[in-house]
């Protein structure tokens, strides 16, 4: 046992990883996704053991294949990765358990195995790209994330053939993404010689050239584009939307929290706020695209005629606050967004499920099928609207935290346009869930056409991982030990140790 | 913040016991449901009783403790009253069935409740924005177009005032990084305006009914039913006269302010041929006395201020009480409908005279034992004009609220309505408030003993010579005036004008000009928000047009864009990070 608890570290990537291929071999229908909750909740195991580990007894570093670094690969989890670690593998045990019914009914049956193993790939990736330690070992566990992504967006196609043009222009932009990424390490490879992170900050600093801020530059570029960092978010409203609905409650909770977490991984443990030009990407670059993405994004989603794709747009929007709370520089602000990253899963998580389950009775996520739910699917629609609360950020509820923390960060700063126009644009947000909340509850059901027809409520199997999320959004509201306490600090040892490396 | 800490603050609060009771109470059957509100609010009192003076409720949210309920002397006054109210309001109400109503009737004035003891001011603005949502029920209730466009507009000029009380409460704690909620101030020592003393008093002027801010006064509460009515006469404006003596005690401004609100309501509740109208104008005429009391701020007007607003809640609603009753029997409050209704409802005539009396400040009745302490404390000041002004008002009162109310209803022609007299449980809840408002008057050392400041009013007795032969005079005076005006003719009521029920706004002298001015913005504003809002949806239309409609995406361009942006992009940060 204390063989399995040295190799901790390792297993939250390498459960699902061997897992994935496995799935292939299982026969179709019900064994694949029993196959993948069991994995889920195995690598969730470990990552709350990793998390619980790391709070108590601090960073941890793992030597892959026992190989030191720099040259070999270094897990290194420190408060920051364990706190996404989490969230990343919770989101997926929540989600797993839930999928069954609703990518039955979504996707072809025939590549059941298919799907759920791409499904684990992608959560392996994802867990790797935050576990490691080393900046060429997060290109490799991005690609191995995104390439399984592009899968799952194209399965929604069996609904809606416009799932293949919305993969392949994810394929494209996520490709360029991942090709500026991989140009950055290349600069500040041939400027250091070395992959580590933490080496990398050693012989960064004191260097400043045009090498170091060229690779830098691709950097943000890259991870921005795969968190969706306003004006480069283009792909990710129709990914979400036209992806089946489990990818998109998975993706959306989770896909670009992680890239927000490389993003500040670079800035703290391999930059530091020491470089004049990082500072300056913050005041020009991360705050102004933060708030413009806040506003913009909001009010394109107070127009849309669809559900799905309204918190697509939602979901952009919210990339921005996390930015805008990286980019005030401080600690406060940095603890601000991690707390967000955590948050906005939550509540994009249970959102996009309460989706799902529409989609599953009404076989469509347009305004319209949300008409009059309220006497239709109750219970849906009461997840729908505690978590879209959630979001518009009413107290009690972790969008209220999210907020709070991200006013006092702006405060400290003495940013009180900022916080205006935070405060104002959660208005907006209460503009786009409020028409919905409306809709299903004070409007009456279509009385023609496809979706007039009578409906159950959605299955148990669904319906509990559903408020098992909702409830952790009030939970979390009112717990705010593990969230607010964590990510402060967490924020703290990034901001400090960095320098002590 | 432990969830146990916040667990333990909503259950010592008694405004929580009564809003759970407002929510469970949705799903008592209609026959049980009075009586389990009562049920509730008798926790609630109870519960206020067990708590005594102190704070409570300690909650740490984000590093900053919150009280949640504090119990001083202030608080306690307006905790008491409240429930008084309440219970009287459910008795009155029986026969009502309507499940929003009953809710709200319970609810409002647990949100009404909460505020007054809130400690903290993140705690007030949650019961402020409560009280604002649960009160409109009441301006919904009957159900019609007019009523809802009369709700929202109700809705949105409270949750103005709640935004104010928010932007207000953040930009206080700059100026002292505390949330208490305890006096405020308008001016800094050095005697300039403090912006977050300005938006506070803004904020709490709205729900106050200042004059120019108190239109949604008028405009909402005749629209309501008439159990509704009445309890929307209560709470909000005294939340919002608990808030100004708690911030703003002493602040000059509020005398002025106050003095305007007792006089201009009276020329309007003269014409005025809606005898609800006129009890609403008398709303904003009453809470005129408690601001300019505040504004004084010496301990006697406080103590007058707070004084008063206790006992003008018990006979103000009595008031309300009997006309709505009077109503609920014809079914009309214009003063040219009713008349001689003397005949078949003599109790309730006889609690309308009381109410009126006790409005009017007859000695003997609630009014007058603390109406005098205002008066008293604004003479102490030697504030002579304002002195007047309030002895003019008070004259006005009698003018509109204690003569016109009842002699309209009442006596005056006969209508020859025939009707019954009011129910029963009417009857009992409007008994109960006559005996208050007795009581009080006869026998006020219990209510000078709840009074905030005990040293002053220790040695304050109300019925001296001076105190009577003055008030006397006045009352005899305006009497007289109303005797003649009849007599002669020339008294302005029971005309079922139209003009009545336009803004009065435009009846001034200059109404030209005013019209032209308002015409002017107007037109300005339009111009200027069809600008906004056709650049809005332009930009709204190109964003949208970029995003690409749904039957475009199989184009090629979108990634074409996607790339271009990228580009763009990396182009900006790569000349950031080299100039930089």
């Amino acid at each position: 046992m204390s063989g399995l608890i040295s190799q901790l570290p390792v297993l939250p990537v390498i459960t699902p990883l061997i897992a994935a291929p496995l799935t292939l071999l299982l026969p179709k229908g019900r064994v694949p996704w029993a196959w993948a909750t069991i994995v889920s909740w195995l690598t969730f195991a470990a990552s709350a053991a990793l998390l619980h580990n790391v709070a108590t007894n601090g960073v941890v570093s793992y030597h892959l294949g026992d190989w030191a670094p720099p040259l070999g690969i270094e897990y290194r989890i420190d408060l920051a990765n364990a706190l996404v670690l989490f969230l990343v593998s919770g989101i997926a045990a929540i989600v797993f358990p839930f999928a069954y019914e609703s990518v039955r009914s979504e996707t072809d049956n025939r590549q059941s195995s298919l799907f759920y193993g791409a499904m684990q790939i992608c959560l392996a990736g994802m867990l790797g790209v935050t576990i490691t330690g080393d900046a060429f070992n997060v290109f490799v566990f991005l690609e191995i994330s995104s390439l399984s992504t592009y899968a799952l967006v194209a399965m929604g196609a069996r609904r809606d053939r416009r799932a293949l043009t919305a993969a392949f222009n994810y394929l494209v932009m996520g490709t360029i993404g991942a090709t500026f990424f991989v140009i950055g390490i290349g600069l500040l490879y041939q400027a250091t010689g070395t992959l580590n992170m933490a080496d990398l900050h050693l012989r960064l600093a004191g260097q400043d050239n045009r090498v170091i801020e060229a690779g830098f530059a691709f950097i943000v570029v890259g991870i921005g584009l795969k968190a969706a960092m306003f004006p480069m978010h283009l792909w990710l409203p129709n990914a979400y939307t036209y992806a089946p609905s489990v990818v998109t409650a998975f993706i959306a909770a989770t896909a670009t929290k992680v890239a927000v977490y490389v993003l500040v991984r670079f800035f703290y443990s391999i930059f530091s706020p020491d470089f004049a030009f990082m500072q300056a990407t913050f005041a020009y670059v991360l705050l102004p695209l933060g708030v413009i993405g806040m506003f913009v994004a909001s009010l394109v989603a107070v127009f849309q005629a669809d559900v799905k794709r309204m918190l697509a747009y939602s979901s952009v929007a919210q990339i921005g606050y996390m930015l805008l709370g990286v980019s005030l520089g401080t600690k406060a602000g940095l603890a601000a967004a991690l707390v967000h990253v955590f948050n906005h899963a939550l509540i994009k998580g249970a959102l996009f499920m309460s989706v799902a389950c529409v989609v599953l009775r009404l076989g469509s996520h347009a305004n319209e099928a949300f008409q009059g739910l309220g006497r239709r699917m109750p219970v849906t629609t009461g997840a729908f609207i505690l978590s879209g609360l959630s979001l518009v950020g009413a107290p009690a509820t972790v969008g209220f935290i999210s907020k709070w923390y991200l006013l006092k960060a702006t405060f400290e700063v003495g940013h009180w346009g900022v916080s205006f126009l935070i405060v104002a644009s959660s208005l907006i947000s209460l503009i786009y869930i409020g028409r919905i909340i409306e809709m299903m509850v004070l409007r009456e059901p279509p009385e023609s056409g496809p979706l007039s027809a009578p409906i159950k409520e959605a299955p148990m199997s669904m319906l509990i991982p559903m408020w098992v999320l909702v409830a952790a959004n009030v939970y979390f509201g009112l717990q705010t030990d593990l969230t607010g306490g964590i990510a402060s600090a967490a924020a703290d040892a990034l901001m400090t140790v960095g320098g002590a490396r | 913040m432990g969830a146990n800490s916040l667990i333990d603050a909503l259950v010592v609060n008694p405004a929580v016991i009564m809003t759970v009771g407002a929510v469970l109470c949705i799903f008592v059957p209609s026959a049980l449901r009075r009586v389990f509100m009562l049920a509730f609010v008798a926790a609630s009192a109870f519960q206020l009783y067990k708590l005594g003076l102190g704070e409570f409720g300690a909650v740490t949210l984000f590093g900053e403790t919150l009280t949640t309920v504090r119990v001083d002397r202030l608080a306690r006054l307006f905790g008491i009253v409240f429930h008084i109210a309440a219970a009287l309001n459910i008795i009155y109400a029986w026969h009502e069935k309507d499940r929003a109503q009953s809710f709200a009737t319970i609810a409002y004035p647990a949100a009404a409740l909460g505020g007054v003891l809130a400690g903290d001011m993140i705690t007030l603005f949650v019961w402020w924005e409560l009280a604002a949502i649960t009160s409109v029920f009441f301006v919904w209730a009957p159900g019609t177009r007019s009523t809802y466009l009369a709700g929202m507009r109700y809705l949105a000029i409270q949750v103005l005032s709640g935004v104010l009380l928010l932007g207000g409460v953040v930009l206080v704690f700059r100026d002292t990084g505390s949330f208490a909620f305890g006096e405020i101030g308008l001016r800094d020592p050095s005697g300039a305006i403090k912006i977050s003393g300005l938006v506070l008093f803004l904020a709490f002027g709205i729900k106050c009914a200042f004059p120019l801010l108190h239109n949604w006064v008028q405009d909402a509460y005749p629209k309501s039913t008439l159990s509704g009515t009445i309890v929307l006469s209560i709470f909000t404006t005294k939340l919002a006269v608990y808030s100004l003596a708690r911030a703003f005690p002493g602040t000059h401004e509020l005398i002025y302010i106050g003095a305007v609100m007792t006089l201009f309501p009276i020329f309007f509740a003269l014409i005025e041929n809606d005898l609800r109208k006129v009890l609403c104008y008398s709303i904003n005429n009453q809470v005129g006395f408690m601001v300019v009391g505040i504004g004084v701020g010496t301990a006697a007007a406080m103590n007058g201020a707070v004084g008063y607003a206790f006992s003008n809640i018990i006979f103000e609603s009595l008031l309300f009480m009997s006309l709505s009753a009077a109503m609920y029997r014809t079914g009309s409050s214009k003063a040219t409908d009713l008349g001689g209704l003397y005949k078949s409802m003599p109790l309730t005539m006889t609690f309308c005279m009381i109410a009126a009396l006790s409005i009017a400040a007859f000695p003997f009745f609630a009014g007058f034992v603390t109406k005098g302490l205002i008066i008293d404390g604004v003479a102490g000041e030697h504030m002579f004009w304002i002195w007047l002004v309030m002895l003019f008002a008070s004259a006005g009162v009698l003018e509109h609220a204690g003569i016109k109310i009842p002699y309209f209803t009442f006596f005056a022609h006969d209508s020859g309505k025939r009707v019954k007299e009011a129910p029963p449980m009417m009857l009992a809840a409007m008994s109960v408030a006559a005996v208050l408002c007795i009581g009080i008057g006869v026998w006020p050392e219990p209510l000078y003993a709840l009074l905030p400041y005990q040293d002053q009013i220790a040695g304050y007795e109300p019925y001296t010579p001076w105190h009577i032969i003055e008030q006397l005079q006045l009352l005899l005076f305006a009497i007289l005036a109303f005797a003649l005006l009849i007599a002669w003719k020339w008294y302005p009521a029971e005309v079922p004008s139209v003009n009545l029920d336009t803004d009065w706004f435009y009846r001034i002298p200059g109404r030209n000009l005013l019209a032209w001015i308002a015409g002017a913005t107007r037109a300005l504003w339009n111009v200027m928000w069809s600008v906004i809002f056709r650049r809005v949806e332009v930009i709204i239309g190109r964003i949208y047009l970029v995003h690409g409609p749904e039957g475009q995406l199989a184009r090629s361009w979108p990634i074409g864009f996607m790339a271009l942006w990228t580009a763009i992009v990396l182009g900006a940060v790569l000349i950031i990070t080299f100039i930089a």
